[in-house]
Order: C-alpha cells, then sequence, then structure tokens
C-alpha cells in the first residue's frame, strides 16, 4: 500500500518535472548567444556575394504620407499648387502601365480594381513647351546682344536633361514621382519636372510658372561661361560675321607681347584692332591659339557676356528681367 | 590630423539657394520615441508642446510622430538633396530637442566637414590668371614694330 502510494507520488512528480521543463523550453534561455557568430558570418559572406541590397523607393519605407509630402512640396517652394493637378503631374505613364500589369497578373478584374489615374502625358508636352518658350524669352531679354544660335545653346544648355534633373534631384521631385523603374531614371524625372512646371502654369498662371523657371533654373547659368555651354569651333569667323553685321571694320590681329618663344613654354599675346581700337586681347601657347582666344574674349564682350558683366537679375517682384544697359560697346 | 588629410569642402549651396528664393532644406522630420521609456520623457514633453508650433511653422517639412517601443529615442532628418541626419535625443528635455529641431532645419543637408575658407567665389581671381607678364612694366615683352627692329 506505503509502496503503492510512493509510486504514484513519484510518477506525479514526474509528470510535474516535466511540464516545467516544456515550460522553461518555452521562454526564454539566458547564455552567450554562441549561434549568433555564424550567423553574422553568413550574412557577412552574402553582403559580399551579392552586394548591397537595391535602393528602396522612398514610399516604401516607414513614415510616407504621399498628401502631406505633396502638400509640403507646394509649400516649400512658395507656390499655390491645386494638388489634384499636382498629384496628376507625377503620375508618369509609365507607373500606370506597370500598375495595370500588375493588377491584372494578380488576377483582379479590370472593372473590380480599376485604376482611376490621369497620368502626365499632356502636362508633359504642355510644360516641356512652356519652359522653352519662357526661357528662348528669358534669353533674349537678359542677353539682348546674343545672336539667335547663341541663345538657343543657352536654352538648350537650361533646358537639356542634365541640368534639369540635377535641379529636380535637389528640389524633392524624385521621392514623389511614379514611376515604373527605381532609381528614377532621368527622361521620367524631366518629363515629370515639366509636368510640375505644366501644373504650376495651370494653377498660378503663366507669370508664377515664370517666375519658379527664373528661380530655379536659370539661377544655374551663374558661373558658367558662355562658350562652355556654346561649342564654337571658329570664334574668328564668327567674329568676322559679327563685325560685318554691326558695320565694324574686319579686325585685325597683332602680336603684342610674346616670351619664351623657343622654350617649351611659349606665352603670346595677340590682340584684335578694330577701327585701330583694341578691341579685345587674349593669351596662347601657339600663335593660333592665342588668336582664338582673343577672338572668344572680342566675342564675349560684344555680346554682353563678360565675366564682370553686372549679376542677373533675380528680385521678387520684376517678372522680366532686363539688362539693355549691361551691354558691352553698345555706344561705339 | 592634419588640414591635408581631414575632408574638407568649399562653402556652398544647394541649388544656388537663396539666389532667386529661399527653400527650406528639410523636406521630412521623423521623431521616433517609446510611448513609456524614461528616455523619452523629453520627446514626448516636446511633442505635447512644441511639435504642433514647429509643424505649423515650417510648412515645407513633413513631420512624422511615429511611437515604438525602444530604448533611444531619436530624430531622423531628411534633406533635399537626399542627406539623412539621425540624431539621438535621449535624456534631452524638450527645450534641448527644440533647439535641436530648429538646427537641423537650417541645415543644407551638405556634409558637416571642414570648410576650406569662409567665403568662396566662382571667378577668384580679379586680375585674372598669372601669366609672366603680370605686374611687369608695361615695356616688358612688347613686340615692336618691323621698322623699329630692322633699324635696331
Amino acid at each position: 500500500m506505503a509502496s503503492g502510494l510512493l509510486a504514484t507520488r513519484g510518477l506525479l512528480t514526474l509528470l510535474n518535472y516535466q511540464q516545467a521543463c516544456r515550460s522553461v523550453l518555452v521562454t526564454q534561455t539566458r547564455h552567450k548567444k554562441r549561434w549568433m557568430r555564424a550567423y553574422v558570418k553568413i550574412m557577412e559572406a552574402k553582403l559580399k556575394l551579392e552586394g548591397p541590397p537595391p535602393p528602396k523607393r522612398r514610399s516604401e519605407k516607414p513614415n510616407w504620407d504621399y498628401h502631406a509630402e505633396v502638400e509640403a512640396f507646394s509649400a516649400r517652394l512658395q507656390e499655390n499648387f491645386q494638388l489634384e493637378r499636382l498629384k496628376t503631374a507625377f503620375v508618369n505613364p509609365c507607373y500606370v502601365r506597370v500598375e495595370q500589369e500588375r493588377r491584372g497578373a494578380l488576377g483582379l478584374e479590370p472593372e473590380v480594381a480599376a485604376l482611376t489615374l490621369k497620368d502626365n502625358g499632356a502636362l508633359h508636352t504642355r510644360g516641356e513647351a512652356f519652359v522653352q518658350d519662357f526661357l528662348s524669352d528669358w534669353c533674349r531679354a537678359s542677353f539682348p546682344s546674343l545672336p539667335a544660335k547663341g541663345t538657343a545653346a543657352l536654352v538648350n544648355h537650361l533646358k537639356g536633361p542634365e541640368v534639369v534633373c540635377h535641379v529636380a534631384r535637389n528640389l524633392g521631385v524624385e521621392d514623389l514621382t511614379m514611376s515604373a523603374e527605381f532609381p528614377v531614371p532621368d527622361e521620367v524625372l524631366y518629363g515629370t519636372f515639366c509636368a510640375v512646371v505644366a501644373a504650376l502654369e495651370e494653377s498660378s498662371g503663366p507669370q508664377r510658372a515664370g517666375l519658379f523657371l527664373r528661380d530655379f533654373l536659370t539661377a544655374q547659368l551663374i558661373g558658367k561661361d558662355l562658350f562652355d555651354m556654346w561649342s564654337v569651333v571658329n570664334p574668328m569667323g564668327l567674329l568676322v560675321e559679327e563685325c560685318t553685321h554691326r558695320g565694324l571694320p574686319l579686325p585685325k590681329p597683332r602680336l603684342l607681347r610674346a616670351a619664351g618663344a623657343s622654350t617649351v613654354l611659349p606665352l603670346y599675346f595677340v590682340g584684335l584692332y578694330c577701327d585701330k581700337k583694341l578691341l579685345a586681347e587674349g593669351p596662347g601657347e601657339t600663335l593660333l591659339a592665342a588668336e582664338e582666344e582673343a577672338a572668344r574674349a572680342a566675342l564675349r564682350k560684344l555680346y554682353g557676356y563678360m565675366e564682370n558683366r553686372q549679376p542677373l537679375d533675380f528680385s521678387p517682384v520684376s517678372p522680366q528681367t532686363s539688362q539693355s544697359t549691361n551691354q558691352a560697346l553698345s555706344s561705339g | 590630423m592634419t588640414g591635408r588629410g581631414t575632408p574638407s569642402r568649399f562653402l556652398q549651396s544647394v541649388l544656388q539657394n537663396g539666389v532667386g528664393r529661399y527653400v527650406c532644406q528639410l523636406k521630412r522630420i521623423s521623431l521616433i520615441f517609446s510611448k513609456n521609456a524614461q528616455s523619452s520623457l523629453g520627446a514626448r514633453n516636446f511633442i505635447e508642446e512644441g511639435v504642433v508650433d514647429f509643424a505649423k511653422k515650417n510648412p515645407g517639412t513633413v513631420v512624422y510622430i511615429s511611437p515604438e517601443p525602444c530604448r533611444i529615442p531619436r530624430i531622423v532628418a531628411e534633406y533635399l538633396n537626399g542627406t539623412v541626419k539621425e540624431e539621438a535625443i535621449t535624456s534631452k528635455t524638450s527645450q534641448q530637442i527644440s533647439e535641436l529641431v530648429t538646427k537641423l532645419t537650417d541645415q543644407s543637408g551638405l556634409d558637416i566637414i571642414r570648410i576650406r575658407k569662409p567665403y568662396h567665389t566662382d571667378s577668384p581671381s580679379i586680375q585674372g590668371q598669372w601669366h609672366p607678364f603680370t605686374n611687369r612694366p608695361p615695356a616688358a615683352g612688347v613686340i615692336r614694330p618691323p621698322s623699329d627692329e630692322t633699324s635696331a
């Protein structure tokens, strides 16, 4: 009897012990995690083999409220966008196409999950035309002596994808752009920027849109040389053409100074004389290079694009700049 | 380290900011804090007192408040040029956090490294690049007319 009692008690304690063990196993164990080192090593090896993970869109990371972001975009640029228009401007056709394909692949019927997004195709074409018009007007007003070819070169530089994408990236357009690929390709970003300009023009009128372009796009002209943007192969020919056009006598090149002609570092100064007056002078390692440099200097003077010209007008009140007072040789 | 060894840059601004109009470069700020940790006390006070005023004063900045269990509350600031800055605000008072947020708002997002000079210009020289005739009398190196040369 007693032995039977003992046996049952022993069985019970064993059962209890097992239960206790199970509960301990379920909760945490506290000791040095020896698997951690191996895991970290594997992860490091994987990173080395596969490279860093592809960049993620900002909208896929935590803390993203699209509406608030679009509102902040508008407020940041101190513009009054119509938010619906602005949101449309950010939707690219490639995004709509890919999104529809994705929904189709998920097996959703088109009428159940219809995509009611308008893409920015129309805004893009409109914005591009507006940018072109505004920039050519602005360049003609700011540099009245510049010929049509030079103005076109300036405009092409300013509305080129390089400058526009740089501006768009630094204005936070990239985060808001809805595009099929990520990182956003340059063409898509360019189209989005044009669409944003068109949206601004529709929201606040062409004057505000012009001011927007003047403040952000034409400010990129600061510190740029004319011939960085306008590649002139034969500046002397252009200068002769310009002089005949203005009725000036032909420029005559004269060697002004020379040093070290027999060394590896010769230096020549060539001056261009027009009507016995010094038009410009330029240095060079050979006579031809010096003459070309002098011609470029003379062209800069004639076109009013010297380094020491009056700064461009970015004052907030006047919409259009006029720099007619700052023209070199306007009298002579 | 000597001056040449440390990374440095010139004084610059993003997109010539301020030439046309000023754009606040802070585009997004997230405040990550814990609802009950002691170290987040100042962050919680700042959310009660200052964060709405800050958001009203800076409409161009999106403010996110995200409570999540964490020991180290932090501020993540994102700038227009893509820089992301993270600042821990452990045991900071509401006043200190407010000052930190103001500082983050005023920054441009460019690297905080040694700036070579406190001024910068695209055309550093007024008189132009040095050449052998700089600061020489006008007669030096002058090419004379051929008649002079033949007589000399």
